[in-house]
């Protein structure tokens, strides 16, 4: 049965397919922040969870009972995430208006919560990478709360140049 | 060739027959028996390899470095046995809190395995299948003009200190060469991209310029640091990602990606320094918001540039009609506000709260925003 997004087997899923592409996060450089992803409206209750990574990998997928401290939390309601995810499902990767910085730099559409600003700046000290990881859900069959699936692929969009 | 040996080796004659005994297999040896700290420094974390932070042992190490560097004026690697007789180089910085930050080793090992290719990391051949219409092309060339001679500057820097930082300062002198490194690699890709819009460089800005060439000309390496690491580079790292949220393409929007990374780092470097100095030399409060009255006001020519602000104004608009101008003009308001909050957030979390009381760009800004309140 395929993951439901969101959820831990969600985060779980593209922690496998991150670990498939070692090689490509290794040439991206060290990934040291821990980061949550907050879905607004997807039950009683916002969905929270905790996203690790460290050295070129994926450490810990936890939900909001987590205690690690967050360097900063992207946050939306679900119709956002699931924008991005149909979009990322459809083309491969984020075009330019699904984007990770593009959705959440006014605030328009997700949110980036921060305390400290050092750990904000997280988010684009490791842009790139933060960005490939979200990509990997083009390769996750997943489902909505309301059991619809993302588009099927019909473009390729290659993020990286041969 | 302004420096001279004080010796003439050929005519010295102790130096000439200690070498003709070493090639007869006479060896001294002396520096056999210089007594040393033994190391053996391991990798903590296998993954991660043997970094800088590894090597913090003993005297060899960074966590037990004193405030002021008095012995070591040399070259010497630190922890090296200092031989009698070394030149002093006279370097500028002698003091650990004008260079030092915390997790600065961090940032290092950060640099070295993000790095990046101009030539290769972006889809050249993509861009070029997306022909920009005239406004949009130029506005963007505009804008890469700016940011190529921003990071001229933010090359020369760093490069600049580089030479003039004790040797003692080893962390921080290879963090800065990456960052030197990092940023000529940004001038390479906004010149790249700029000759591959079809429209080539636009026009240069004087008053940008003035900011720059103020920048360049800090009397100290902790000015330089909080008006470039901090100050600029906070504010073009904004500036970036308002980049990446405009761009016409996915190649210019990874472009503007792997440029943020970068310029993050030099601020994460530029955060930390101003908490590290405000944390051990506190007395230089005071000098740091003279320094920042000054550059505050550097920084509100130059952002607000003419060579600046129209491009954005357009590339936010998407266009030069009317309405496009009205609403660029919108959103390039919003962009700013959010540069300065940001900037003014950063101060207060490195330990600079009364900032915003005491800055005109902060009363400046408090205007923008309640004029834009009354108009929506």
């Amino acid at each position: 049965m395929p993951p439901s997004f969101p959820s831990v087997e969600f985060f779980e899923a593209l922690r496998r397919e991150m670990r498939e592409e070692r090689e490509r996060f290794s040439r991206l450089g060290f990934f040291d922040t821990t980061f949550g992803v907050r879905v607004l409206d997807a039950g009683d209750r916002p969905a929270e969870f905790v996203l690790t990574f460290e050295v070129f990998d994926c450490v810990a997928v936890e939900d909001r009972r987590s205690a690690r401290p967050r360097d900063f939390v992207l946050e939306g309601p679900l119709a956002a995430w699931r924008a991005m995810l149909d979009n990322i499902h459809a083309l491969g990767a984020a075009d330019t208006a699904h984007s990770v910085n593009t959705l959440t730099h006014f605030g328009e559409s997700l949110r980036v919560c921060y305390d400290d600003p050092d750990g904000h700046d997280k988010l684009y000290r490791f842009a790139e990478s933060i960005q490939e990881f979200f990509d990997l859900a083009s390769r996750v069959d997943f489902t909505y709360p309301d059991g619809s699936r993302p588009p099927a692929r019909h473009t390729p969009l290659e993020r990286s140049a041969p | 060739m302004s420096y001279l040996s004080t010796t003439d080796f050929t005519e010295d004659e102790a130096f000439v027959d200690r070498f003709q005994r070493t090639m007869k297999g006479d060896l001294d040896l002396s520096w056999l028996d210089e007594p040393r700290e033994r190391v053996g420094c391991r990798p903590e974390n296998p993954r991660r390899g043997l970094t800088f932070r590894d090597l913090d042992v003993g005297g060899y190490g960074f966590s037990e470095m004193p405030e002021v560097i008095r012995k070591n004026r040399s070259f010497a690697p630190r922890g090296a046995a200092l031989a009698d007789g070394l030149p002093d180089l006279q370097a500028d910085v002698n003091r650990k809190s004008e260079v030092w930050a915390y997790n600065v080793e961090g940032y290092y090992e950060e640099a070295m395995t993000r790095q990046w290719n101009a030539t290769t990391d972006i889809p050249w051949a993509d861009l070029q299948a997306h022909e920009l219409p005239e406004d949009i092309g130029k506005a963007y060339a505009q804008l890469l003009t700016f940011l190529t001679e921003v990071e001229m500057i933010a090359t020369d820097v760093p490069a600049k200190w580089l030479g003039r930082l004790n040797a003692d300062f080893f962390e921080v002198k290879n963090f800065i060469a990456t960052q030197a490194m990092d940023e000529a690699r940004h001038a390479e890709i906004f010149r790249k991209r700029a000759l591959s819009t079809g429209w080539g460089l636009m026009r240069a800005s004087a008053h940008n310029e003035f900011n720059l060439k103020f920048l360049r000309d800090a009397d100290s390496f902790a000015e330089a640091s909080l008006t470039l690491h901090l100050q600029a580079e906070g504010m073009v790292l904004t500036l970036f990602r308002f980049s990446e949220y405009i761009s016409p393409t996915e190649g210019d929007k990874k472009l503007f990606r792997l440029v943020m990374q970068d310029e993050a780092r030099h601020v994460g470097y530029g955060m930390q320094h101003l908490k590290w100095v405000l944390d051990h030399y506190p007395e230089r409060r005071e000098a740091i918001h003279r320094h920042l009255d000054e550059a505050e006001n550097f920084v509100f020519g130059a952002v607000y540039a003419t060579e600046v602000l129209e491009p954005f104004i357009i590339l936010a608009g998407k266009g030069l009609k009317k309405e496009n101008v009205a609403e660029g003009i919108r959103i390039t308001m919003a962009f700013n506000l959010k540069q300065t909050d940001e900037y003014f957030e950063r101060l207060a979390k490195c330990g600079l709260p009364e900032r915003r009381d005491r800055s005109r760009l902060w009363k400046a800004t408090e205007m923008a925003r309640q004029s834009m309140a009354s108009a929506a």
